[in-house]
């Protein structure tokens, strides 16, 4: 087992017992990761603006410019709702984006992401989870899951690892289908939090993602055209139908995608991944984010437990779940696990499961609130949550409240 | 430049069948900036009356590109456009946002000072009209004293004065702001000239009639534009890097009535119980003019 940074580290093993060919071990912070993501990805128009926990991601980027590893222009901007319009300007005029955000940034956002979803823009930017008022810095989903119907497409990454190679894999799937995608960590836990990550070269990343291409749709001052004037209601919906035609494309794609990442990465990925779902199982926990990697190490402890990590969470990917959940029993239990709080009885998982599965299949599903606003989810609060699931199961319930 | 080109449009840029109102400033403005301007030029519009006077999908009034924006963030819009086309090696094209005052003034002011403080190359335009007329007349920050809106209706007008945008811009100490008149087209176009020519961030104020709103006459716009300028309501003058100019002195001095007497949306103030308030936005004026002379006086002193 070795832990530290090597120089010449392409043999050396990690702590799961792989090594990678052209890349190099790091030990990164998660918000290190996402910025190290964004900068092979060869974004060149960066605005930010600091938000706490973001701002080491902007702080970073803007320092691989300033050094020169990344050709980008870097503008520090007035607002998180400047920085989604200029985003936006820059993606109609044909640049690669990225930009980082948390929380109130995101909601104070929320006009623009709108707006670039439905220009359909290619866009990709990470966010770094956090609730609203009353103040709170720390892990929750609340404010991504509440941008679900913006229009962009989301991925949840569970390692800073998966961070990285998430935002590679999402410059694909945004550039093929004109769509902005949203890449989100976890506070604290994710992004200020040190892991080994595999940094693969720059040109093995140039091969898997090339320089963007222009599709004749963005401004070219040769050729000047209008974007976005007033559509009257007889054309409106033909633009709505065509981003459903194209929305529905995303769970495919980002499977494919994944698949092709891992052969020439070696470390694939895909819209949802399942552990011990079997005949046999008895629940299944269904978890996004950090907490995944909490619940898979009890596994062995509870071999009639199985999990379903969501990757992909919006569009929510009915057909990888649907096929993961079909080795299991009508006789199961099935347990989401909220990190968010929508003002609703359920939260996010559970309104998406139940979106999936009706008229599919006849499980038992509930729902469980924990971790909010930053909350440790230690092992034990996930065992408690198995044993009540298994034993004396509420629809909703709230663990370890105060 | 030719003498003809101080006043004429040599080569129009904006194709007929606007969708302007009858004696909008927005149709002249355009039509004399995009000329300048040329066809290498991108608009970036936020909402505005100048939203619909561009073309709904898929028509586009200027001969040049135009991208509709939020309300809020046309500087931000065109930050990210500019830094694209930069990248592009498109350094020679005019970014210029086309912005009413609603969007200046109020909703898009953190967007523009934040513009302004980065010294974006963008040139800046308002049409300022006094208030939220694509809504259907609101009350704006830039609504004139003394003003009748939906918002501020009968005795309830507006009651402050507007915001002075030229002091603000201009304390952001950029290269080139100044305020122009559809009444005094040579000014204008040669403050067009002045605006495309310099880098760095630059702003353009235009007095903008609005025949609906200020309740006038369509074939007064013009005339009542250039009262405005006589009666020092809307001076002419430009700032560079905080030195002041003033560039036009009226003849004669002409009492604000003249001018406003000639808006329905005043029309109140010559009741005897409100001639007070006439009083006081003729005072504003009068102050308002000497510290613009102490301005130019101050700039430009050894």
């Amino acid at each position: 087992m070795n832990n530290v940074t090597t120089n010449d580290s392409l043999n050396t093993k990690t702590t799961s017992g792989k090594s990678y060919a052209r890349h190099v071990q790091k030990i990164l912070k998660g918000n290190y990761a996402a910025a190290e993501g964004a900068k092979l990805a060869r974004a060149g128009f960066i605005p930010a603006y600091p938000i706490t926990p973001q701002t080491t991601i902007v702080e970073e980027l803007s320092n691989k410019v300033a050094t020169k590893e990344l050709d980008a222009t870097y503008i520090n901007m007035d607002s998180e709702h400047s920085v989604f319009a200029a985003a936006m300007g820059a993606a109609i005029a044909g640049e690669r984006v990225f930009t980082a955000t948390s929380g109130q940034g995101l909601f104070y956002a929320h006009e623009v992401l709108h707006a670039i979803a439905h220009f359909r823009l290619p866009v990709v930017i990470c966010n770094v989870g956090r609730p609203s008022i009353p103040w709170n810095i720390w892990s929750d989903q609340t404010d991504s899951l509440a941008q679900r119907d913006t229009g962009w497409v989301q991925f949840y990454g569970e390692s800073s690892q998966e961070v990285l190679d998430s935002i590679i894999q999402a410059y694909i799937i945004s550039e093929e289908l004109d769509l902005p995608v949203m890449v989100v960590l976890d506070a604290f836990y994710q992004s200020h939090t040190s892991e080994n990550v595999w940094v693969p070269e720059q040109s093995l990343v140039d091969e898997f993602l090339p320089p963007k291409k222009l599709k004749g749709g963005e401004i070219d001052v040769d050729h000047p055209k209008a974007f976005g004037g007033l559509i009257a209601p007889d054309k409106y919906e033909t633009f709505n139908y065509r981003y459903w035609v194209d929305i529905n494309k995303v769970e495919d794609l980002a499977n494919k995608v994944g698949e092709e990442f891992g052969k020439h990465f070696g470390r694939k990925y895909s819209a949802v991944e399942a552990y011990n779902i079997t005949p046999e199982t008895k629940l299944v926990l269904v978890t996004i984010s950090s907490i995944t990697s909490t619940a898979r190490g009890l596994l062995p402890r509870y071999p009639e437990v199985g999990l379903l990590k969501l990757r992909l969470i919006k569009p929510f990917p009915k057909k990888s779940v649907l096929k993961a959940l079909e080795p299991l029993s009508e006789d199961a239990s099935i347990v989401t696990i909220e990190r968010n709080f929508l003002g609703d009885k359920e939260g996010a998982l559970m309104m998406e499961m139940k979106r999936a599965l009706y008229g599919e299949r006849n499980i038992k599903m509930y729902d469980v609130y924990t971790g909010l606003g930053g909350k440790d989810v230690p092992p034990r609060t996930i065992e408690k949550i198995i044993v009540k699931t298994l034993e004396a199961p509420e629809e909703i319930s709230w663990i370890d409240l105060e | 430049m030719l003498q003809a080109n101080k006043f004429l449009i040599e080569e129009e840029k904006v194709f007929s069948g606007g969708l302007s109102c009858r004696g909008c400033g927005w149709a002249l403005l355009v039509r004399h900036l995009a000329s300048i301007l040329g066809e290498n030029t991108v608009y970036v519009v936020p909402a505005s009356c100048f939203s619909i006077i561009a073309g709904p999908y898929p028509l586009n009034e200027i001969r040049g590109s135009v991208v509709h924006t939020v309300f809020a963030a046309a500087p931000a819009t065109a930050t990210g456009i500019r830094a694209a086309l930069d990248r592009k090696g498109k350094k020679d094209a005019t970014v210029a946002i086309l912005a009413g005052d609603g969007g200046t003034f109020d909703i898009g002011f953190q967007s523009l000072s934040g513009a302004a403080s980065r010294g974006e190359n963008l040139l800046y335009v308002v049409n300022n009209n006094g208030a939220y007329m694509n809504t259907g007349i609101q009350t704006s920050t830039a609504t004139p004293y003394g003003a009748v809106t939906t918002t501020n209706p009968q005795a309830n007008f507006k009651k402050t004065f507007p915001k002075d945008l030229m002091g603000i811009i201009a304390a952001h100490n950029i290269p080139y702001a100044a305020t122009c008149s559809l009444a005094f087209i040579e000014d204008y176009r040669r403050k067009i000239q002045k605006a495309k020519e310099t880098k760095g961030f630059r702003l353009l104020m235009i007095d903008g009639p609005c025949p609906p709103g200020h309740k006038t006459d369509p074939a007064q716009s013009i005339s009542i534009a250039r009262l405005a300028v006589e009666t020092k309501l809307f001076p002419l003058f430009e700032v560079e890097h905080q030195k002041y100019r003033i560039n036009y002195f009226p003849k004669e001095k002409v009492p604000v009535e003249r001018c406003l007497e000639k808006q329905g949306r005043f029309r109140h103030l010559f009741q005897d119980e409100s001639r007070q308030a006439l009083n006081e936005i003729q005072d504003y004026v009068d102050s308002y003019w000497e510290k613009l002379l102490k301005l130019e006086k101050l700039s430009f002193e050894e």
